[in-house]
């Protein structure tokens, strides 16, 4: 008798993109930086995703400004992705964007099978609808505690507590951390850090890993199931000449 | 009388993950009838090492947790008749969870003595990590337990399959239950269950598999479909090609199975002319001697009689093993002395059991794991033979014939 014939499949991995689109991202060309650096790190991503068969990685996007709108809304296959640049205006309807994501990370139409997705979210400011009930209400949906959650401050403006509320529980150990706020002061590290987030974390989401509890996998304090891979070298420490500063 | 547990088999593949980043298969499972004083009890056992470099031994891991199931068990039935399911089923719930993690933890800290990085990291279970579910088959009932992401379906007569028992702890997360984890019996209270078997009871096949097979699948209702298709394969190799094909089209990861059938019902469909009978039963016991006798010599490598006559005399196994030390040399300094004593026509077992434990735990008691990593260990760091030269006890044609 030959083997069964079922339906297989290679597991689903959501990445999203979460875009500040306010009107201050049109200053100082942050806007301009980051629709480069997101187009940038695409063949990188598709690469990884091409290395990494066992995983199906589908790109979204939102962008949020007076209000959040999915600007990306076919999960994409990363390799058939043609990235429209976002336009900056309006202000920082964020917990709406989460809002957003938050109805599309239930199942359905999120597959059982699906890897735990990854959000990325990047503002260089602060909320200015009800950030609060939007987190509450991502974080109820269970793929969005399994989620691999990033953040990226562009500038000083940004506000780095909602940023990590967004993440999670801060490390208790001091130095940097992908479990941190990732701070971008220049076009250079943004597209470091959003190259980072499309490919080492893309790598390590698809690995198909079994791994004990999440404490006993990343420290008391991590929420995360993902062991996620350093930052590279040279945004270990804000110290570093990455560039001048520009936001 | 109820029908018998037959057709026993455990599989595990490398994923095609591992297999394409040269990691080793991280799963490890068994089959194996174990003889009780009042009859057979069949023993399944999957086990899913972590993978990853924190786990970084958990191949080791999961192998160390289904050999010490099976010593466990086997400790278990030789004072436990089967037919008492009540002490097996507070067994099950009380003692082998405890039984078995400590067991595993002594194993794992002997193995981790033995490697090379022990003098200079701490060791930590976690390294070794791994899931185990394992599966008792008696003849009057069935049981099974474990920790961890382990799925089991059970196929009835109707050749439907249903969810017996899965992983529910973790079930918004990625993470699992692991025998790495300090002891907590609320993780394997849920995974424990044991049923009475009547010759009534619709139960056709048991499929016990690691979470790759299920995650493989595009949806549950695949996956019951897979296992209910699965009680008519007899073919080890076709299981091994299908279980490829699934890491390769699924989730990337090892996928392991073992699974038993139960045979089919008798049916009343005739009577038998007096005197008959006689003449039938005799004609029974003949051919079932002769199928013992073809299945010990079938089934058996001469590797694994190797280990199980080992096994049988653990105190011995240092001695024999002793004696071999040229040839743990020997294939430290020429690797392609393996492939020779572990040829068909090789007439030394013993041999081809050293030369396959190089790779790594060899299906067999732990007591023998131990001692072959142990000598392993002290051929590598004992002086080599000068080059050139080979001890007379390495060829493969010089071997005693007899451990």
């Amino acid at each position: 008798m030959p083997f069964p014939n079922v339906r297989l499949s290679n597991r689903p991995l959501h990445f999203i993109y979460l875009c500040d689109c306010s009107g201050s991202m049109a200053a100082q060309g942050k806007m301009q930086a980051l629709n480069q650096a997101i187009r940038q790190s695409l063949p990188g991503m598709a690469e990884v995703a091409r290395e990494n068969p066992e995983a199906r990685v589908l790109v979204r996007a939102v962008r949020f400004a007076d209000q959040a709108a999915w600007h990306l809304a076919e999960a994409t296959p990363v390799q058939q992705l043609q990235w429209r640049d976002l336009e900056a205006g309006g202000i920082t309807a964020m917990g709406d964007a989460l809002n957003l994501v938050a109805d599309a990370l239930q199942s359905p139409p999120m597959e059982e099978r699906a890897l735990p997705p990854v959000l990325v979210l990047i503002s260089d400011g602060q909320p200015t609808d009800d950030f609060d009930a939007g987190l509450a209400n991502l974080m109820r949906r269970p793929w969005a505690q399994k989620a691999v959650r990033l953040a990226i401050a562009m500038g000083h403006d940004a506000d780095l507590e909602v940023l990590q509320q967004f993440i999670g529980p801060e490390p208790s150990a001091h130095g940097k951390s992908p479990r941190r706020p990732l701070q971008a002061s220049n076009a250079t590290t943004l597209a470091q850090y959003i190259q980072w987030a499309s490919t080492a974390v893309v790598g390590a989401a698809s690995m198909p890993a079994s791994r004990v509890t999440a404490a006993d996998a990343g420290g008391p304090n991590s929420p995360a199931n993902i062991p996620l891979p350093d930052l590279p070298p040279t945004l270990l420490d804000p110290s570093d000449d990455v560039g001048p500063l520009v936001w | 009388m109820s029908p018998r547990w037959q057709h026993l088999q455990a599989c595990s593949v490398i994923g095609a993950a591992h297999r394409r980043q040269q990691k080793p298969c991280q799963d490890a499972s068994l089959s194996v009838e174990l003889k009780g004083r009042d009859g057979s009890l069949q023993l399944l056992v999957v086990a899913d090492g972590h993978g990853g470099h924190r786990y970084r031994l958990s191949h080791r891991g999961s192998a160390l947790a289904c050999q010490v199931s099976q010593e466990v068990v086997e400790q278990w039935l030789a004072c436990t008749p089967l037919a008492d399911p009540e002490r097996w089923r507070q067994w099950l719930k009380q003692e082998l969870p405890t039984t078995i993690h400590q067991r595993w933890l002594t194993a794992i800290t002997a193995d981790w003595a033995l490697q090379p990085q022990a003098e200079h990291e701490p060791f930590s279970p976690l390294l070794y990590g791994s899931t185990l579910g394992l599966v008792l088959l008696a003849p009057q009932w069935w049981g099974c337990t474990g920790i961890g992401d382990w799925d089991l379906s059970a196929i009835d007569q109707q050749g439907q399959a249903a969810l017996l028992s899965e992983e529910r702890e973790h079930s918004d997360s990625e993470a699992t239950g692991s025998l790495c984890q300090e002891l907590d019996q609320q993780l394997w209270l849920p995974r424990t269950q044991l049923h009475p078997l009547e010759p009534q009871t619709d139960l056709q096949a048991l499929v016990l598999s690691t979470d790759g097979v299920r995650k493989s699948c595009a949806t549950d209702a695949d996956y019951l479909q897979l296992c209910a298709a699965l009680v008519d394969l007899r073919d080890r190799q076709e299981l091994e090609e299908g279980l490829a094909h699934i890491t390769q089209a699924g989730s990337g990861d090892d996928v392991s199975l073992a699974m038993a059938h139960r045979a089919a019902r008798p049916r009343r469909s005739g009577v038998l002319p007096a005197g008959s009978w006689r003449w039938l039963l005799l004609l029974l016991a003949a051919s079932g001697i002769g199928l013992g006798a073809w299945l010990i010599t079938r089934q058996e490598t001469p590797l694994q009689a190797q280990a199980r006559q080992l096994c049988a005399n653990p105190e011995q196994i240092q001695s024999n093993l002793n004696q071999r030390r040229a040839q743990f040399k020997a294939l430290l300094e020429q690797p392609q002395l393996a492939s020779q004593l572990q040829q068909p026509t090789s007439t030394d077992p013993l041999g081809a059991l050293i030369a396959a434990s190089q790779s790594g735990p060899i299906p067999g008691c732990a007591a023998l794991n131990a001692e072959l990593s142990r000598q392993w260990q002290r051929a590598r760091t004992t002086a080599a033979p000068a080059k050139g030269k080979m001890p007379a006890a390495a060829a493969p044609a010089a071997a005693p014939k007899n451990p």
